[in-house]
């Protein structure tokens, strides 16, 4: 059996007084791509962000690559280091004078106190073959504050792949992108995550990704809803049980590409 | 006047470097505040007899403390609230100062600086906190740009983020306290603001933005002091006026450039 890389066990997070996530339970295996899906406010973000230790928890446990999450939030730097996050948004990105490659740079320092110029040749080098592995090595010089989405999307990747990782987390990746430019961005999370071996955890609305793309589907409405291949998991009566009897249906296109099965018909 | 001058260069300096983070962090406004509530710890010096600086430092560390945990936690905007605190603070010392000393001068001293009044020894404390404030910002850069850019990013990245925001706060009140003597309280914030802003304007990466902020912050501190002198003009005016020159420069250059303010 593949190695657990996250192991959450009775989480429960509060926001604003009130549980947004209540005694959920799963496990991530290595070099595996789990969609975290649920209706808006289900408490999506809270799980994740309470994983990595960005929220506190009010019960329960989190193990990263068998490290325990402290109450605090913290962890060994060196799980810590194998460890990235994508949040949704960057707010003040727009403001910010930073250029991509220092951007990217941060992404391979270690945390801790450390001089500008030690190791400079080693992080130069490993933010240029981030950027290129990315298709970013135009943007080297550029602001962060003047990429397009797309462009900003394809440079956080590279903040990912500049040192070796094991775990990834996206809260929404694709969101504010195009149809085509977050299929490119699918594709080269797919390719990045076969060829790095990352275990990728990632929030989506889009089902129709979720099944081309993920091999597990967690649902989550404040408490874990189901948990299961997306055949499964996203099957109608699993998406009625999640979304309510309100869903709409949701309309499937059958792709050549994609491995999946067709469960969610017209109703 | 050469003491003016080195207090200028490294008060300008100071603001510049920390400025340049500071602004990013969005702290503009509470260095303001912390300027102006720094002459209630004036005035309580004044009040216990102590030498200010003295009490200007403790009391700087301890009402960033006590105002950030308070903006943080409180239901209402952070900016109401710290207008809030500094007009009172502003409003009881002016009061307490009238009361115990009565000779206007001091307080338009305090409020808008005197060089005069900077000894050999304050000189070398703030070209000593230079070098701190330099080797802290460079040693903790990478939390200083992850906490700016996003706090999630950054606790995800393992920074501290509670621990890098109170340090980085308690440094500011530090450097606050020990200008307030050259440049007075009212334009304090000046010092912190204006040549982080002018570098935004004229940087195309961070390092270049934290060496043109202190840049723009020592020289205008020593081009304003030596104006100061020679026109016998008020210190911390007369460096707010060369930053604000400084500032109008950078506005045209990158505007001709093309940048404009969005950079």
């Amino acid at each position: 059996m593949a190695e657990t890389v996250l192991e959450v066990s009775g989480l429960t997070v509060g926001r604003a007084g009130e549980p947004a996530v209540e005694n959920v339970s799963f496990s991530l295996a290595a070099e595996t791509d789990t969609a975290l899906v649920g209706p808006n406010g289900a408490g999506k973000s809270t799980l994740v962000q309470a994983v990595l230790g960005i929220l506190p928890r009010q019960a329960g446990e989190v193990r990263l690559l068998g490290a325990p999450l402290s109450r605090t939030g913290r962890l060994p730097a060196a799980v810590r280091a194998q460890v990235a996050y994508l949040p949704q948004q960057v707010t003040v990105r727009g403001r910010f004078p930073l250029t991509v490659a220092e951007f990217v740079g941060l992404g391979w320092e270690p945390s801790g106190l450390r001089l500008p110029w030690i190791g400079r040749h080693a992080r130069e080098a490993a933010v240029r073959t981030a950027l290129a592995r990315t298709g970013c090595s135009d943007l080297a010089d550029r602001l962060i504050s003047a990429l397009s989405t797309g462009q900003w999307k394809r440079v956080l990747l590279a903040f990912c792949v500049v040192r070796p990782r094991r775990l990834l987390v996206l809260d929404e990746a694709q969101a504010g992108l195009d149809p085509q430019a977050a299929e490119q961005f699918q594709s080269l999370l797919f390719d990045l995550r076969r060829s790095e071996g990352w275990a990728v955890l990632q929030i989506s609305h889009d089902l129709d990704m979720v099944r081309r793309t993920c091999d597990r589907v967690i649902c989550l409405n404040r408490s874990l809803r189901c948990v299961g291949s997306p055949d499964h998991a996203l099957s109608p009566a699993q998406l009625e049980r999640l979304y309510g009897r309100a869903y709409v249906p949701y309309h499937h296109h059958h792709h050549s590409s994609g491995g999946s099965s067709g469960t969610v018909t017209h109703r | 006047m050469q003491r003016a001058l080195l207090a200028g260069l490294f008060s300008g300096g100071l603001g510049g470097l920390l400025g340049s983070v500071a602004v990013l962090r969005q702290l503009s406004f509470f260095s303001d505040a912390l300027g102006h509530s720094a002459l209630l710890g004036i005035s309580l010096g004044v009040l216990l007899g102590v030498e200010p600086t003295l009490v200007l430092i403790p009391f700087a560390v301890l009402f960033a403390l006590v105002v950030g945990q308070l903006v943080e936690r409180s239901r209402l905007p952070g900016d109401a609230l710290l207008n809030i605190i500094y007009s009172s603070s502003l409003a009881i010392a002016v009061v307490v100062l009238r009361l115990v000393n009565s000779r206007a001068g001091s307080l338009e001293q305090l409020l808008f600086g005197d060089i005069l009044g900077v000894s050999w020894p304050d000189v070398a404390l703030q070209g000593g906190l230079l070098l701190v404030v330099l080797g802290y910002l460079l040693l903790t850069r990478r939390s200083q740009i992850l906490v700016s850019l996003d706090a999630g990013l950054a606790v995800s990245q393992g920074v501290a983020v509670a621990w890098q925001r109170l340090a980085f706060v308690v440094v500011l009140a530090v450097v606050v306290a020990l200008s307030i003597k050259a440049v007075g309280v009212l334009l304090i914030s000046a010092f912190v603001v204006i040549p982080a802003c002018a570098a935004r304007l004229l940087s195309e990466s961070f390092g270049g933005y934290m060496a043109a902020a202190s840049g723009l912050g020592a020289s205008c501190g020593v081009l304003g002091l030596l104006a100061s002198g020679l026109l016998d003009l008020p210190s911390g005016p007369s460096v707010v006026i060369v930053q604000l020159l400084a500032f109008l420069a950078a506005l045209l250059f990158s505007a001709t450039r093309g940048m404009a303010l969005r950079g």
